[in-house]
């Protein structure tokens, strides 16, 4: 957010429509972590959103971690954390 | 909260399908907007027959989705300047070149930080000309390309062209794209479409079948889950998934979604009673319905 003009600094991502109160935003950013850890974990990975930091931390099981803070990066994030493409279309 | 965006339409079509025409009449029948003329060649030419408009920017020797694009986001944006010092501009209508492809621009447009807050994309309107363009749809990938990026069709030249042909053409629209609302002009003056009764034309082997498919969603399916799926749907598949187009039901209330290919237009609030929930329409090569609702399940449960 821009001091001066009350502006978020980049654009907003459009998943963030629809969000008005910081509370939605909040219980969106959780349920968000909670879908992608569900999802993600055929891959091997894991999703974790601690509602302070600015960014969803994605985790590969041997340790390494990623903070993803743009939205638009983040199926590019997990495909490279995964070594692998992620089709959401496959069982 | 009220949208001051200013609105912003993209006229497209072919080459000579009778953009300049069409947008004249408007202009003639009092249409108030501020029009950016773009031309693929170094001469630009339609300018001096849009004097009726607020305002005209010429963007001349480079087509505004590839070549041109910085010339278009400058132009844009100048105009974003002048409104915001108080100019009065009511609306832009953006006339592309007859090569232009239009979900290229609409792309440029969603990327820009600063345009993106300055103007709301409308509506894509692309012209198709009754006479040719059978021949342009059978000859090329690009013409295809315009149509499939409209939300909104005009056959033009319609007087000149046999029932039996318009027939055919506007049968291989809807084929091509189900979504757009389709009409026709002659002169730029709205005239009846002939009945259309006829089988599409066949298309070039390059193009695959595009076909539309409504996905119902379920029942308190909420926006989070909801909207990290269509991430993932576009990240994977957008090259395929033409447009996708639905109101969705989110904490702040009803938003209307649209994409064109990857990019997603910045999703608009709507009043409680305008428009169909629960539905999204996907138009793609050949979408798998019920490979997206199980995917869709997966992400919702």
């Amino acid at each position: 957010m821009c001091n001066a003009c009350g502006y978020p600094a980049r654009a907003g991502h459009w998943t963030d429509a629809g969000l008005d109160s910081p509370h939605d935003r909040l219980r969106a950013r959780f349920r968000r972590a909670e879908v992608l850890a569900r999802v993600l974990r055929p891959l091997g990975l894991t999703a974790h959103d601690d509602g302070v930091t600015d960014g969803m931390v994605l985790s590969t099981l041997s340790g390494a971690s990623v903070i993803v803070t743009d939205p638009a990066q983040i199926w590019a994030t997990i495909e490279r954390l995964a070594g692998r493409a992620y089709d959401p279309l496959a069982g | 909260m009220t949208d001051n965006r200013l609105p912003l339409i993209i006229l497209g079509g072919w080459l000579g399908a009778g953009k300049t025409t069409w947008l004249r009449h408007q202009l003639h029948a009092g249409l108030q907007a501020h029009v950016i003329v773009n031309e693929a060649a170094g001469v630009a030419v339609d300018d001096a027959l849009l004097s009726q408009a607020k305002g005209v920017t010429v963007l001349a020797g480079g087509c505004a989705c590839c070549n041109g694009r910085d010339d278009l986001v400058a132009a844009l944006r100048s105009l974003a300047d002048r409104r915001s010092a108080g100019d009065a501009i009511p609306e832009i209508i953006l006339e592309t070149s007859g090569l232009a492809d239009p979900a290229a621009i609409i792309t440029s447009l969603a990327d820009d930080p600063i345009l993106v807050r300055h103007f709301r994309l409308t509506g894509t309107t692309v012209l198709v000309d009754a006479v040719n363009g059978a021949a342009e749809l059978a000859a090329g990938t690009l013409a295809i390309q315009q149509i499939r990026a409209a939300t909104a069709l005009i056959l033009t030249k319609t007087d000149a062209a046999s029932p039996t042909a318009i027939a055919r053409l506007a049968a291989t629209l809807v084929v091509l794209n189900p979504l757009a609302i389709l009409s026709a002009a002659v002169a730029g003056v709205a005239v009846p479409l002939p009945a259309l009764n006829a089988a599409p034309m066949p298309l070039a082997l390059t193009t695959r079948a595009v076909t539309a498919v409504t996905l119902p969603i379920p029942k308190g399916a909420d926006w989070a889950s909801l909207s990290l799926w269509l991430s993932a749907l576009l990240h994977a598949h957008g090259d395929r998934l033409i447009r996708l187009k639905g109101v969705v039901q989110t904490p702040a209330g009803r938003l209307l979604i649209q994409t064109v290919r990857r990019t997603v237009q910045p999703p608009e609030m709507l009043p409680a009673d305008l428009g169909t929930d629960d539905m999204l329409a996907v138009i793609g090569e050949s979408p798998d319905a019920a490979a997206l609702q199980a995917s869709l399940a997966r992400f919702l449960a």
